[in-house]
């Protein structure tokens, strides 16, 4: 049996569980690949078309899949963690699937991820509509997912280390952990924090690879996922109340950690067009880092491609960033 | 205190609240061209147009005077749950130090400032004349909704035009100087005459068209913001009914889960035939409403959104197969300070010219057809 899992959304962080988990139960796992032009084009087609970006691009990678596999899958998104949730598009996204891609019919499967507190979704409990689909047990299940999360914790760590996250999931791929371990290094100019969802920064399309085309300028990059979820947290402390979706909160809480750290010397904030949490979070950010003393900018993407503005702007802001370094080490000096 | 509020519907209800409470109450002046102007000026660009609009209205009041703004949070992934921070951030921001601004989130989340907003709004007033006064509040909404309904379903037949919003206006300035029950009751009989002496036309029941409004409910509740759609539609010869009356969505919200009427759990029910869970907003009752009109014999459905509404998209990324599978056609407007009225009439006149064909029973084929250009050309979806 084939399952396709989109290489778009929460791939990105969750893809190494997902992976390992239908594999150990016999599963022949697609990756639908990054995305193209033609993948975009076809999500654009069958979405509504105000809805963002990466759910455009989402529902293409579902049409690829489906193409190549037997069922597709797409998880449920609604909480993991006690009193967030997702943003509703991703609460309904099987359904907002159903709505749009004909093809699928019958062959989704989206377990419901509901956790009170586990980002490793890893509940044998989430997994259990694999028994009544394909008939297995659920001590199948509940073994394979613990085989999962180990893997899953590893790859985490190399996060936390200071890997980005597709740099994290290339080693999964290679499996060569340990040396990707000792290989983060940091000789760049400049510093800068580049804040947004895994799907928008990592989807090499849709960002058009700002990480490499920052990196090539010369700058060290960190990323919300090398910010472990506690300390995150407890950057929010002094919000009366936190934000509803958890990813946002991480970015945020993410940002207010970088804020505070002297390594970083600017912060860029990646978000899709017509992202809803974003309106809110990128306004929180920006107040943020101004009362940091710290240059912000925002890269807005969406599903229009040409990348010279893009370039333009990374080139002028990294080059303000650099400016402004020297001038603080020749007054030193 | 000198209180304001953010309009929604029919807003002297929320003037009365505060009035039982014995505030001293600023009226904010109904949502116009600059309220929208004004909040767009200092809210996030991404944000949707309610915030925008509120935001407006908060300027607006405090202008006249007002010092204490009253609002509801929320609860779920709705991001309008942290609209009332943001509020509070930009008035802040703008030197507003002195405006307070409450907001009541659902009691569920934090029982603790729940009450202590309660006690605030309370004003001293004893607990027995709180209870009773709400409770005559209650059965205010009850009739002023009662009264609209009975409005939506007289003015497409109205043979003077105009008079039955003259009508309603009327009802309006009666209603706000009801002070007791007894009053209430008597206001209401008056009212009622009042819109049944108003002449209309026979039509057969053949030919009338039913459409049903449901959306996300800022827009739904809103004319200023809308357009006042209710209006025309009405003036089109067409029969309304929205998915939300304030006394409905009280019922639904606000009143101790066991004296709450079964309704609600059937249109969630109605509506998980499409979205499985409750994913916030009015998702999940948009869907529900939808298959409930049809299911009373509605010819039509406007679905009104805001532009980029996280739990709306999903609804409406569901309509065309909705529309399909129970064969009923829908109109989804998406709302921001763009959107202008010459548009929005041209789409709701095509829109009800199709469904009038539709009922005079042209074949199905010949409508599909024009239809499928339609979607092509604009971003209505039917069939």
């Amino acid at each position: 049996m084939k399952i396709a899992i989109p290489h778009s959304l929460l791939y990105y962080y969750y893809f190494p569980l997902w992976d390992t988990f239908f594999k150990e139960l016999g599963f022949e796992v697609v990756d639908t690949g990054p995305t193209t032009k033609d993948i975009l084009d076809k999500g654009s087609k069958a979405a509504v078309s105000d809805i963002c970006a990466p759910i455009k691009i989402f529902t293409g990678h579902v049409i690829e899949g489906l193409k190549v596999a037997d069922y597709v899958f797409v998880p449920r998104f609604a909480r993991i963690k006690k009193p967030e949730y997702f943003c509703p598009k991703f609460m309904g996204l099987p359904d907002i699937i159903e709505g749009t891609v004909e093809e699928s019919k019958g062959r989704v499967i989206s377990p419901i991820i509901n956790e009170k507190n586990n980002e490793n979704i890893s509940s044998p409990k989430i997994y259990e509509m694999l028994t009544e689909m394909f008939g297995f047990s659920y001590r199948e299940i509940r073994l394979a997912i613990k085989r999962a999360e180990e893997v899953f914790e590893r790859f985490k760590k190399l996060m936390h280390s200071g890997l980005s996250c597709d740099k994290a999931l290339d080693s999964y791929r290679t499996g060569r952990w340990e040396e990707d371990l000792r290989r983060v290094k940091k000789d760049g100019d400049v510093t800068i924090a580049v804040l947004g969802y895994v799907y928008d920064v990592y989807d090499s399309f849709i960002s058009m690879d700002v990480i490499k085309k920052l990196e090539n300028l010369g700058v060290n990059i960190k990323t919300f996922e090398m910010v472990p979820q506690e300390v995150a947290y407890d950057n929010l402390k002094h919000y009366r109340k936190r934000l509803f979706w958890t990813f946002s909160n991480r970015v945020l809480g993410a940002g207010l950690h970088y804020l505070k750290d002297p390594e970083v010397d600017g912060v860029i904030h990646v978000t899709a067009f017509g992202c809803g949490p974003d309106a809110i979070v990128g306004r929180f950010l920006q107040y943020e880092s101004d009362v940091a003393g710290k240059p912000f900018t925002t890269l807005r993407v969406d599903e229009h491609t040409g990348e010279g503005h893009m370039i333009t702007r990374i080139e002028a802001f990294v080059d303000m960033l650099k400016r402004k370094k020297w001038a603080k080490l020749s007054e030193v000096l | 205190m000198k209180v304001s509020f953010p309009y929604m519907g029919s807003a002297i209800v929320y003037k009365k609240l505060f009035e039982f409470l014995e505030h001293e109450v600023v009226m904010p002046p109904k949502p116009t061209q600059r309220t929208m102007d004004l909040g767009v000026k200092y809210s996030p660009e991404f944000a949707c147009i309610p915030l925008k609009m509120v935001m407006g209205t908060y300027l607006e009041a405090i202008e006249k005077g007002a010092k204490v703004l009253v609002t509801s949070g929320g609860h779920g992934p709705c991001r309008a749950g942290f609209y009332g921070d943001t509020h509070r951030n930009i008035l802040k921001s703008l030197g507003y130090d002195d405006v307070e601004l409450i907001i009541f989130d659902a009691p569920q989340d934090n029982w603790r400032a729940f009450f202590r907003n309660v006690q605030k709004i309370r004003n001293g007033v004893p607990w027995h004349k709180v209870i009773n006064r709400m409770y005559t509040l209650y059965r205010f909404v009850q009739k002023l909704d009662e009264l609209e309904k009975m409005v939506q379903k007289i003015r497409p037949y109205e043979v003077n035009k105009g008079q039955t919003t003259q009508v309603w206006n009327q009802i309006h300035e009666k209603f706000d100087k009801v002070k007791t029950r007894k009053q209430l009751y008597e206001v209401y009989e008056e009212c009622k005459q009042m819109l049944l002496s108003i002449p209309t036309r026979k039509v057969d029941e053949k030919d009338r068209i039913r459409v049903g409004i449901v959306g996300e409910i800022y827009v739904v509740m809103e004319s200023s913001i809308n357009f006042g759609i209710e209006e025309i539609l009405g003036n089109l010869g067409v029969e309304v009914e929205r998915s939300l009356y304030l006394f409905e969505w009280i019922n639904d919200n606000l009143v101790p889960w066991i004296l709450r009427p079964k309704r609600f759990k059937e249109i969630i029910k109605k509506g998980q035939r499409y979205i499985k869970i409750l994913i916030g907003g009015h998702a999940v009752e948009t869907v529900g409403h939808i298959i409930d009109f049809k299911e009373r014999g509605f010819d039509g459905i406007v679905h009104l959104m805001p532009f980029a509404c996280l739990p709306e998209l999903v609804t409406q990324s569901l309509i065309p197969k909705i529309s399909k599978e129970i064969d009923i056609p829908i109109l989804s407007l998406p709302i921001d300070e763009q959107t202008g009225k010459a548009n929005m009439l041209t789409r709701i006149e095509a829109f009800i010219d199709l469904l009038k064909n539709r009922k005079r029973g042209k074949t199905r084929e010949i409508f599909i057809d024009n239809i499928q250009e339609d979607v092509q050309e604009e971003r209505v979806v039917m069939v």
